[in-house]
């Protein structure tokens, strides 16, 4: 009896197991349906709405050197409307902008959008709302440039001289060199792509920004895999 | 708030004992793979390590999935392992979800225990993690989706500027370091799990970490066996630009994933959260207040002589020997009630009965053994049978029926072996003890010290003058009268071969050490 019962008792144990082994490797359904998938998935820098500020010397000898900066430059990133269409009927629009709490960095998008099977022309497009060009920005500029041929003055002078009093020599040229680098990073005011693609059920069409070239890009599978 | 908690309690105990009782008929109790189940963790993680440090030699993080499919298309040392750490995983979180009831049944979570059930969350939680990260690094349709649905949750977080999420979209290949970081994890979680199970046992005195031998060989050789018939087969490689329909997954690590992409991962992320405050939040909700508290032990210390038993008795560790400051010589026990879970093993452990929770203690147990021998209606000779409230007290009037007189306590662990020398010496015509399976005992070591106290000398043992033909320990399970009828009949046995019980008149047991006066003292 205790053998039998012992016996039983391997056999319910290996059952279960069992059962435990199929439970690994149940088939789990992902999706329902066999749309097709636009994603989207776009990091891109977003051009700024900022107000510019030159400092003086007096201003920048009061701060440490490291946090010198002869421009300071405060504000937010735009606002740009996303729209996507699939041969003409509008399948998606958002207003993206930048990240963070404070919309002051870059934008991302992370999206699927699930469309029928089949061919079609896909269009994207990202383009700007709000007006960039900075209030008062004009106005430094032209400063600036007057300041600059100053500031050359005074630099040359202190070659020459090794007068006194000059904070960070050089400083504003670096600063407007690093301004219209990321100037160029910016993602343009208005961006098109039109793809015609062929999709076939739970393809995925992906639709990306490529920053070297500055424009929107779309990726399908390679179909030999 | 705590009635709720207390009726799922008694619900999941009463299907915890008939559990039991299933499988102390189909393997006995000393191989109960339920009473085990805290051990068999303990067990598969080590087999987890063990075939993980294999495996790991032939992972290569700049071809995950390449990689995988060599070991699993190896059918000498590749597939059969790896099916043993993939199934070793999942009948871990079996194990853990077995053990975890056990704990809440037996309202076991809470007070000085809230420690382990919290560390035991934290547990199950990495286990989960460790899980998700080695589904990941084999980067089939299976592990992709795992980590797509992941990095929706933490992307749900507002910490993150850039969502996680874009790193699976296929705009770019997944570097090497993504594979790399996941690797390190799915070795770092393991070995932070056993400092934590450190931590899980670190108020026990003796944790016991590893079944028995014929267990832990017989759940190897299962897993081995099981890895053989039902080899891992590999997945479609993942795949961004391509959905899979079906995905081959492990449920007992993926059950998230449909309610995840049902509900959208900030909402999943959300459930998942509130889920772990709950469970840590349980030792607050089964918490016994006011009266339903049971007293914590206290040590009488003109009647402690030092002799240090219950500091060892005690599971738990929450009994320490100081120095005293009375000028007496020895020293005392203190207990720490922060630690102090009111078992009442110290109380069976004391040989002058100094110690133990009020109203339970030595002498509580002999006043109380001197009302019951001092009843009118007690017949000479009856049989008298000491049951656990948790186990044989809950069938007793199958007992009665068969003739036995009952004599409840509430842990045979903490009985006083005075007890049974006074039923004996009273001239009962024997006494049968029904403890719970040693594995079972709510207060861990309870049955075992009963057993060495009466048959193996253990302090606080059952004296020599004590006719051991007329005292029995028997283990039964509270749901299995069958087990105890037949232990009650195998007494009845030896007691027709015993001679006639004889009553000793004045009978006045001596509890070694009386109080020391104040006046005698120093």
């Amino acid at each position: 009896m205790r053998l039998a019962l012992r016996a039983a008792g391997v056999a319910i144990a290996f059952g279960l197991l069992l059962a435990m082994t199929w439970a690994s490797t149940a088939p789990l359904r992902v999706t329902t349906s066999d749309d097709a998938i636009v994603r989207l998935s776009l990091g891109a820098r977003p051009e700024r709405i900022e107000t510019c500020r030159t400092q003086s010397d007096e201003e920048l000898e009061k701060v440490a050197p490291q946090m010198r900066q002869r421009v300071i430059c405060e504000g937010v990133t735009a606002r740009y409307r996303l729209s996507v269409r699939r041969n003409g009927q509008l399948l998606y629009e958002q207003v993206v902008r930048g990240g963070g709490l404070r919309h002051d960095r870059r934008l991302y998008v992370s999206r699927d959008l699930h469309v029928r099977p089949g061919p079609g022309v896909v269009a994207v497009d990202l383009v700007r709302i709000d007006t960039v060009v900075a209030r008062g920005e004009e106005e430094e500029e032209e400063e600036e440039e007057e300041e600059e041929e100053e500031h050359e003055r005074r630099e040359h002078r202190e070659r020459e001289d090794q007068l006194p009093g000059v904070v960070m020599p050089g400083r504003r040229q670096r600063e407007a060199e690093e301004r219209e680098r990321r100037r160029v990073e910016d993602v343009p005011a208005e961006l098109h792509l039109e793809v015609e693609a062929v999709l076939e059920a739970r393809d995925v069409l992906l639709v990306t920004y490529d920053p070297v070239g500055r424009r929107l890009v779309s990726t399908q599978r390679d179909r030999g895999r | 708030m705590a009635a709720p908690p207390r009726a799922l309690e008694r619900l999941s105990l009463g299907v915890l004992t008939v559990a039991d009782a299933v499988c102390n008929r189909l393997y006995g109790w000393r191989y109960n793979p339920l009473y085990q189940s805290g051990t068999i963790v303990t067990a598969l993680l080590l087999v987890l390590l063990v075939t993980g440090l294999w495996l790991i030699f032939f992972y290569r993080v700049s071809a995950p999935y390449a990689s995988v499919a060599r070991i699993t298309a190896d059918p000498w040392f590749g597939n059969w392992v790896r099916a043993v750490h993939r199934y070793a995983s999942d009948a871990a979180i079996v194990a853990i979800a077995a053990h975890a009831f056990r704990m809440f049944a037996q309202g076991r979570s809470w007070g000085p225990r809230a420690l382990a059930w919290m560390s035991g969350v934290f547990l199950l939680l990495l286990t989960l993690v460790s899980g998700w990260t080695g589904y990941v690094m084999v980067w089939d349709v299976f592990g992709e989706a795992l980590a797509r649905e992941g990095a929706r949750m933490l992307d749900a977080l507002p910490i993150l500027s850039e969502p996680i999420s874009r790193a699976f979209t296929g705009e770019r290949p997944l570097p090497s370091v993504f594979f790399f970081l996941n690797l390190f994890a799915h070795v770092a979680i393991p070995l932070s799990m056993l400092m934590v199970l450190w931590l899980h046992t670190s108020r026990l005195a003796r944790p016991t970490l590893l079944p028995p031998r014929p267990v832990l060989w017989a759940l190897i050789v299962a897993l081995i066996v099981l890895s053989v018939a039902r080899p891992i087969a590999m997945a479609e490689e993942a795949n961004p630009l391509r959905v899979a329909a079906d995905v081959p997954a492990d449920w007992f690590y993926a059950f998230w994933l449909p309610i995840s992409r049902s509900l959208g991962g900030g909402a999943a992320l959300g459930g998942a959260a509130l889920t772990l405050v709950a469970l840590l939040l349980i030792p607050l909700a089964t918490k016994r207040r006011g009266e339903a508290a049971p007293p914590k032990s206290v040590v009488d210390e003109a009647i402690c002589t030092g002799c240090r038993q219950c500091s060892i008795d005690c599971p738990y560790e929450a009994i320490a020997m100081l120095s005293r400051t009375d000028g007496r010589a020895d020293e005392v026990a203190r207990v720490n009630p922060e630690l102090c879970v009111s078992c009442g093993i110290c109380a069976g452990s004391c040989a002058p009965m100094g110690v133990g929770p009020p109203g339970r203690s030595g002498r509580d147990q002999l006043e109380r053994v001197r009302a019951f021998i001092a009843r009118p209606e007690r017949r000479a000779g009856e049989l008298v049978v000491i049951c656990c409230d948790r186990g044989a007290g809950r069938f007793q009037r199958d007992l009665e029926a068969e003739g036995a007189v009952i004599y409840p306590v509430d842990c045979a662990g903490s009985l006083h072996t005075s007890v049974i020398e006074l039923l004996v010496r009273s001239g009962s015509a024997g006494v049968l003890t029904l403890a719970c399976p040693t594995r079972d005992c709510w207060n861990r070591e309870g049955p075992t010290w009963l057993y060495e106290r009466v048959y193996h000398d253990r302090e606080a043992e059952l004296k020599a003058r004590v006719d051991r033909d007329r005292v029995k320990i028997g283990f039964a399970n509270a749901s299995e009268p069958h087990v105890a009828r037949a232990l009650l009949a195998e007494f009845k046995a030896q007691l027709a071969r015993a001679k006639q019980p004889v009553a000793e008149a004045g009978l006045a047991i001596d509890t070694e050490c009386e109080p020391v006066p104040a006046s005698e003292e120093s």
